[in-house]
């Protein structure tokens, strides 16, 4: 509409909404399968397809309706990989449950010998004028025979549009590297993994809650006062215009 | 067509990042290079400061003090860069913008206590004529949070007899942002956009000044207040609710206590 050329719309943009879909974890549901699974990169075989890790299922999925079509067998890589990846998925859905009951996703994903673990939730509430999402990602150091305490990378985001007569927005990103002790038992490992992302992502939301109460009690007051210190409106009148001095 | 252009390019503009909002103005503008005029007098941006090249003092720009690339200053009534056709309000409104500017500078120290303050008229065809106040306030940086107040407002006034009718349009940009170990990188900001109009008396005591004024003044404390609301308040609330910070299993057992409790007190009630 902007631009008066759908064709464009078609070609250009469709790799532009691919690309954003992927980035925010867009939650599909597959026919037949309980669980939704998430778009990320962690799970894209190429070709349009991604596959679900619960249901072992690859599919093809349309970025522009946001359907998945064309379900296709997809077994793990190993069965060492899948005992992890099952142990993992266990503890994050308990996780899940736990913190994001209202609209939260969490998959894990084993490919190539790496695990992430990816989370979204969102929040879109039109008769509030309001939309958010919340993206976790975190690569979980696990498998190959590993022991002992290992490095953990994520990275949270989130993000908040309100948007009835006005725009605004934000944004917020962190990516903690964390320590994690790591043993041959994948049960105990798992759980001990998703304590340390439950205490990290629970300490981000709470610096954030004091972000807020830091914006709204200090900066925005320093601002603009809700009232002038007199407590008193200003007074526009003619008789005090000789107040009115131009400081130079 | 070219109308329907610009709908959709505002449309997208009240969507994408505010954060980013010079980028994606000067992206539109790069995308449709017909609508820029249409587009600049339309879209708030962040205010920018300039210095008068005589006193030194500071002034806000705006599409309404611009003359091709010169802006006009508030407190010397120049040019800069220097333009020697550049258009200059009429003897008239020059008046009241002197007076305005005084004022608004001091409604700005009681109610900011710092930033700067600009205020512009000028005469529109339809015999009536219009003015924009504009104020801007950083913050000093407290607890690590950079702040910024951004109002803009465009008031057009119609006299009629000794009435006079006022339109605001008021938007407010306020943008807060920190950096820290445990929150990592956090962007709140953005803008309301409200209207506003009335009919008010013109005497000696109430002028169109005094008038303009007390409308501002009022406009400006309701959408604190909204935005107080909306920024703190409702993207504060959407975020607790994609994660909660209590567990469900604690949140239930509350829950569970608060129905055993009320079921106690109600069959206490029935006894």
């Amino acid at each position: 509409m902007l631009l008066k050329n759908d064709d464009l719309l078609k070609d250009k943009c469709l790799s532009a909404i691919s690309q954003y879909n992927v980035k925010q974890f867009v939650p599909v549901k597959l026919d037949g399968v309980a669980k939704q699974t998430l778009i990320t990169p962690f799970n894209d075989v190429g070709n349009g397809r991604f596959y679900d890790e619960v249901s072992k299922k690859s599919f093809k999925y349309d970025h522009v309706r946001k359907e998945a079509s064309d379900l296709q067998p997809h077994p793990s890589e190993s069965a060492v990989t899948d005992q992890w990846r099952q142990a993992l998925q266990s503890q994050l859905d308990t996780y899940i449950d736990e913190h994001y009951a209202k609209s939260g996703t969490g998959v894990v994903f084993a490919r190539n010998g790496v695990f992430t673990i990816c989370i979204e939730s969102h929040q879109f509430q039109p008769k509030n004028f309001c939309n958010g999402r919340w993206r976790s990602e975190w690569s979980v150091p696990v498998g190959d025979g590993k022991s002992g305490a290992h490095e953990m990378k994520g990275k949270v985001q989130s993000q908040v549009h309100y948007y009835e007569d006005g725009n605004v927005q934000l944004f917020s990103e962190k990516e903690p590297v964390l320590k994690v002790n790591v043993s041959a038992d994948c049960e105990k490992t798992a759980k001990e993994i998703l304590r340390v992302i439950a205490e990290e992502e629970t300490k981000y939301q709470n610096a954030v809650q004091e972000n807020y109460a830091n914006m709204s009690d200090t900066t925005f007051k320093a601002l603009r006062r809700q009232l002038p210190v007199t407590r008193a409106k200003m007074d526009w009148s003619k008789k005090n215009r000789n107040s009115w001095t131009i400081e130079n | 067509m070219g109308e329907q252009q610009l709908d959709c390019a505002l449309d997208l503009m009240r969507r994408l990042p505010p954060q980013q909002c010079d980028k994606n103005l000067s992206d539109l503008i790069d995308l449709c290079p017909h609508l820029v005029d249409d587009l600049l007098s339309t879209i708030d941006q962040p205010l920018k400061i300039a210095a008068d090249r005589e006193t030194g003092k500071q002034y806000l720009l705006c599409d309404y003090n611009r003359d091709g690339d010169s802006y006009r200053s508030p407190w010397s009534n120049t040019y800069d860069p220097p333009l020697e056709d550049g258009q200059l309000p009429t003897e008239k409104r020059r008046k009241m913008e002197i007076e305005a500017n005084a004022a608004f500078e001091s409604y700005r120290d009681l109610y900011f206590e710092g930033g700067v303050s600009s205020v512009y008229f000028w005469d529109l065809d339809n015999g009536g004529f219009a003015g924009i106040v504009l104020i801007k306030k950083e913050g000093d940086g407290a607890k690590n949070i950079t702040g910024c107040w951004d109002s803009i407002h465009v008031i057009e006034i119609t006299e009629r007899a000794r009435q006079a009718h006022y339109k605001l349009t008021s938007t407010i940009m306020l943008w807060l942002q920190t950096n820290k170990s445990a929150s990592g990188v956090m962007n709140l900001g953005g803008s309301l956009t409200r209207q506003h109009e009335m009919d008010a008396p013109i005497s000696d005591q109430n002028t169109h000044l005094a008038n303009m004024g007390r409308m501002i003044e009022d406009q400006e404390s309701k959408m604190r207040l909204t935005i107080n609301e909306i920024y703190f308040g409702k993207t504060k609330k959407v975020m607790s609710d994609l994660r909660s910070l209590e567990k469900q299993s604690e949140i239930e057992k509350q829950d569970e206590i608060v129905r055993e409790i009320s079921n106690a007190v109600a069959s206490r009630g029935a006894n």
